[in-house]
């Protein structure tokens, strides 16, 4: 039922406000409010053009402290520096690789276990793994933290492999409910008659269900996408390998080597937001409604 | 009681075996077949890594046995929980370490002819953190000496001699600030530049560093108000003096940072920076002619107190869990190498720790040369306190407007406290 | 560390929801069919090796540090059972309070800033105006940056920016950087905190509204309701649920703070803005492993009460509706 609601609910909801907006009169667009927001709006957008504007000048006009200047010469000189000081091309591949596992892993592994939990939830092992597994939405990172950067040392995971599978696991619980929640909703009529056919569960998973669960994996994905992407406590904390680090720890790390350059620091900053902004330009619609439809949820 | 690291070990084997197939795939690259020993080389000073990356691609070339990879980055603490430190480390010597150290993390290098040739009051230094009976665990590389690095021009323009008591150092304040002139740039925003700078310098100028420690670590959870030093007792009026030198900074000093400072100095926009000579060479790049010199802060009316600071700003070590010991001992000999340490010393300003080392040249650190040769030196007192304790953080706070007897008797508490749980 | 803690959040809103509808669904459903049939060994192929994985991962290194709470372990070498040693001296410690006052009292104003200005915004955004969607995809954006990237960039704002204008307009309090000031500095971070999260309370509190039928404005609009009133009275209450659930996610994601104070201040100054989890790393770093551990197992159990809580909360909820 529930998730249903909320996955009609953007349908609906168009309808809703264009009904009302038919009934209340087309033209009465609120400029006022209007004003309002566009002003809202730059305080989103002023961060990212200083960021693009500094990142253009060159390193004597950077320390003039006027963030607002247009670049005047514009300078790219900044961006050469950076890709070479922080080695971005390797950071980039790092983050890209422990990014796309974290979300090819994560749909897989929940998936897999959602539908073996709600297909045998009246035994006892899956019921009660569902809770367990549930459970590891208590445990932030920060509480188990250190335990892990010993563990991860041990077994030789303290790399970005290790990173990959501990962002997995944080991820699982949330991914977890969200996939059985799809799941008892997927009529059973369905697979018996895939069953009928022959179809082992194997084969019933794959050609059947899996693609069914599109959209909620969908979902999981963004939310695996932006938790690995962006996450710095994490790598800054298991990868011992400076050299192998990703993205938001490699600024970190060169934060004080930057020191005054700031055309420099702020091409780099533009080279590690880039890449999920265009992410996001292009999928804005999904990430929307994803998110909204994940946090709704119940 | 339970036996020790049987847990461990039986963790660690469940997991690999579990894990298995992701360590094979990942982890020990060095384990197997022939090749050279692969070693790691932490060396985390920012200013350095290009000459030791330069000096390590050097070795890698001349020999074939070791290859040495170097790592300017990682986290000293978590290496050590990993079971995986860096295989030979050579960095600034601080508490931190001192407490692997005595726990038995660093291997005796006693043996090592290079250990014979360290300057025995340089290596009591290392000792006054603490020490691991019957090891030298650590080899001190370069010693840091640190002071007023002043603007030569500026002081003779206003007609002004390097300070020798209290008095003078105010006295040349306020005729820098009459004549317009910002005495003193200070970069508050980032905590160690107070602490190692003002903080250090007046503390450690008036204060007996080595044995005001030995009596702390004595007290240890009984330090407190009662007890017969303590932070509140003997350094409230150094802080107090610190925060009259503080006065006469630029007014933005809250928001500034280290970098900005060495910017700030090198367009002359003040006459004194408190500041090691790892600023030296950051100030150079933007003014490379700028003419500098350096002399110790007089904390008390009396010119024999005059002491530099120094802290051990380099000192290797070789953990005693690694596992390419030979390997890694014969990267700490070429490293070692009296020329190796005086090109060194040279290009960082840095003062040699060996008996033959070469003196220092550079006109910029030389007002300091005859305090280090006569031992008139202290190790920073901020470098002496526990690191779980923010030392730094504090005075940063107390330069920001704290109150310092409460901030200096929330360190005390700090301080015995952590005896506790030692 | 804000974009993970929404779903991890979010989710425990419905975790009530599916633990109570879950059983009674099932016996109903799938299984009853087959009855008694031996479960197909592939299913156990697709939940054992997770739930390893999982063990391995999160609960034995919860056990582990806990453990460890209880030993004066550095991180290094032996160490030594020391019973209730470690959190005795966690209680009378005043770093560490500090830092959970500080973290307690910067989660509670951050959710309330974000919250009154994200529920503003989506009324705004759902409201008669143009540009709908363009301006909707503008607010999401800092959604997908990282945190401690765009912590720099108003770290240079907040102490270079802002200075140089007061300095220029001859507005004093704007001279000194914000971040520089013990007093202030929370400011700093709970502004860029917001920056960062309203897109998710945005998005949420979007849906929230779209799911209110137009009619009942229509009511109200013909008893001449106040736009004032409209939303106080009709709005509100209709979406406090999802006003709910933005708090709860948004709550627990910020006790977790520690990306953005990385980038903005580094705990400073002094100790002003150190965090839990800043506390936790710095600690250990210092060689104080066991008695950080202390301190984590602490932080555990205050998050396992404040998820209890918010069980209980939308339980209650549920049995309103």
């Amino acid at each position: 039922m529930t998730q249903e609601a909320t996955r009609v609910a953007p349908a609906t909801a168009t309808s809703t406000s264009t009904r009302r907006r038919g009934k209340v009169g087309q033209e009465t667009t609120n400029w006022p409010l209007m004003v309002v927001l566009f002003l809202c709006a730059l305080t989103v957008l002023l961060p990212l053009y200083v960021t693009i504007s500094m990142s253009m000048k060159s390193s004597a006009q950077s320390v003039d402290g006027n963030a607002l200047s247009l670049p005047a010469p514009v300078d790219l000189s900044g961006f050469a520096r950076a890709w070479e000081l922080t080695n971005f091309p390797v950071a980039f591949t790092i983050t890209t690789l422990v990014t796309l596992a974290t979300v090819v892993g994560t749909v897989l592994l929940a998936s897999l276990a959602s539908y073996a939990i709600v297909r045998n939830w009246e035994r006892r092992l899956f019921r009660w793994s569902f809770f367990y597994l549930l459970a590891a939405m208590f445990v932030p990172f920060t509480v188990i933290a250190l335990p892990q950067i010993q563990l991860t040392g041990l077994v030789g995971l303290a790399n970005p492999v290790g990173v990959t599978i501990l962002h997995i696991m944080f991820q699982l619980s949330f991914s977890i409910l969200l996939f059985t929640a799809f799941l008892r909703s997927i009529p059973l009529e369905l697979e018996e008659s895939a069953r009928i056919d022959g179809a082992t569960t194997w084969q019933t998973f794959w050609q059947l269900i899996f693609p069914l669960l599109a959209p909620m994996s969908a979902t999981v994905a963004i939310f695996a996408f932006l938790a690995s992407w962006n996450d710095f406590m994490m790598p800054s904390l298991i990868i011992a390998d400076a050299s192998q680090q990703t993205i938001p720890v490699v600024q970190n790390i060169f934060q004080t080597q930057f020191s005054s350059n700031y055309n420099v620091s702020f091409a780099s900053y533009l080279m590690a937001m880039a890449p999920a902004i265009v992410v996001y330009i292009f999928t804005q619609r999904w990430v929307m409604e994803g998110v909204t439809q994940g946090a709704v949820k119940g | 009681m339970l036996h020790r690291k049987s847990l461990l070990s039986r963790v660690s084997m469940t997991v690999a075996a579990v894990l298995g197939t992701s360590i094979a795939l990942t982890g020990c690259s060095a384990i197997g077949g022939g090749g050279p020993t692969e070693i790691t080389f932490h060396m985390s000073k920012p200013e350095a890594i290009g000459f030791f990356r330069d000096l390590t691609a050097q070795f890698n070339e001349e020999q074939s046995d070791v290859h040495v990879t170097l790592d300017t980055a990682s986290n000293l603490s978590a290496g050590f929980l990993r079971g995986d430190p860096p295989d030979v480390g050579l960095l600034n010597y601080n508490m931190e370490m001192s407490r692997f150290m005595e726990r038995g993390a660093l291997s005796d290098l006693s043996d090592m002819p290079e250990a014979a040739r360290i300057r025995p009051d340089v290596q009591e230094l290392a000792d006054q953190y603490s020490t691991y009976p019957g090891r030298t665990s650590v080899l001190p590389y370069s010693v840091a000496a640190a002071s007023v690095i002043y603007n030569v021009q500026m002081f003779e323009d206003n007609g002004l001699d390097v300070p020798e008591t209290w008095d003078e150092l105010i006295a040349i304040c306020e005729t820098l600030q009459d004549a317009g002139i910002t005495p003193i740039y200070s970069t508050f925003s980032e905590p160690w530049t107070i602490a190692q700078g003002l903080f250090d310098y007046t503390a450690g100028g008036s204060v007996d560093v080595a044995d005001f420690f030995d009596q702390m670590n004595e007290l240890g959870t009984e330090v407190g108000p009662e007890s017969a030093v303590s932070f509140e007792k003997n350094f409230t009026e150094p802080v107090e003096k610190m925060m009259e030198l503080a006065a006469y900074t630029n007014d933005d000093a809250a928001s500034r940072s280290y970098g900005d400072g060495n910017v700030a100095f090198a367009k002359g926009e003040a006459a004194m920076l408190m500041q090691g000579p790892w600023a030296l060479g950051e100030i150079a790049k933007t003014d490379e002619d700028l003419e500098l010199g350096t002399f110790p802060l007089p904390a008390t009316d009396d010119p024999n107190d005059l002491k530099v600071r120094v802290n051990l700003d380099l000192a290797l070590w070789v953990p005693e869990i690694g596992d390419a010991q030979e390997a890694s001992r014969e990267f700490v000999s070429y490293l070692m190498q009296q020329d190796v340490m005086d090109e060194y010393n040279a290009q960082f300003l840095g003062f040699g720790t060996t008996t033959d080392a070469a003196p220092a040249e550079d006109e910029r650190i030389l007002g300091m040369q005859e305090y280090y040769n006569d031992g008139r030196f202290y190790l920073g007192p901020s470098q002496r306190v526990h690191l779980s304790i923010p030392t730094a953080n504090y005075v940063q706070a107390i330069a920001t407007g704290a109150d310092i007897d409460s901030t200096l008797s929330r360190l005390d508490a700090d301080w015995a406290r952590l005896a506790l749980r030692e | 560390m804000t974009t993970p803690t929404i779903p991890a959040a979010a989710a425990t809103g419905s975790l009530l929801g599916n633990a109570e509808r879950g059983p009674t669904d099932h016996l109903a459903g799938a299984p009853s069919r087959r009855g008694k049939a031996k479960t197909d060994p592939v299913y156990y192929l697709f939940l054992i090796p997770t739930l390893i994985l999982f063990t391995l991962a999160i609960t034995l290194p919860a056990i582990l540090g806990i453990f460890y709470s209880f030993t004066n372990f550095i991180g290094f070498g032996d160490w030594e059972l020391v019973g209730f040693t470690n959190y005795i001296a966690v209680f009378s410690d005043p770093a560490i309070l500090s830092s959970y006052l500080f973290t307690f009292g910067f989660s509670i104003v951050t959710v309330l800033i974000v919250n009154a200005i994200a529920f503003l915004l989506a009324v705004a955004l759902t409201s008669r105006i143009r540009l709908k969607a363009p301006l909707r995809a503008i607010f999401v954006i800092p959604m997908v940056i990282s945190g401690i990237v765009i912590a720099f960039v108003f770290k240079y704002l907040f102490s270079n920016s802002l200075p140089a204008l007061g300095a220029a307009t001859g507005i004093p309090w704007l001279q000194e950087s914000i971040l520089a000031n013990e007093n202030l500095a929370w400011i700093g971070i709970v502004i860029v905190t917001a920056w960062q999260s309203i897109p998710g309370a945005l998005l949420i509190y979007i849906a929230g509204l779209l799911s209110i039928p137009g009619e009942v404005y229509e009511a109200a609009d013909i008893d001449g309701a106040s736009t004032w009133v409209r939303l106080r009275s009709i709005t509100l209450p209709l979406v406090a649920g999802y006003v709910l659930i933005n708090i709860i996610l948004g709550f627990k994601g910020y006790l977790n703070a520690y990306d953005i104070i990385v980038g903005l201040t580094a705990g400073g100054p002094g100790t002003a803005t150190r965090s839990i989890a800043m506390t936790i790393f710095t600690g250990f770093t210092g060689g104080d492993y066991a008695y950080q551990m202390a301190n984590a197992t602490m932080f555990f159990i205050i998050a396992v009460l404040i998820s209890i809580l918010q069980l209980r909360i939308s339980r209650g909820k549920a049995a309103l509706s």
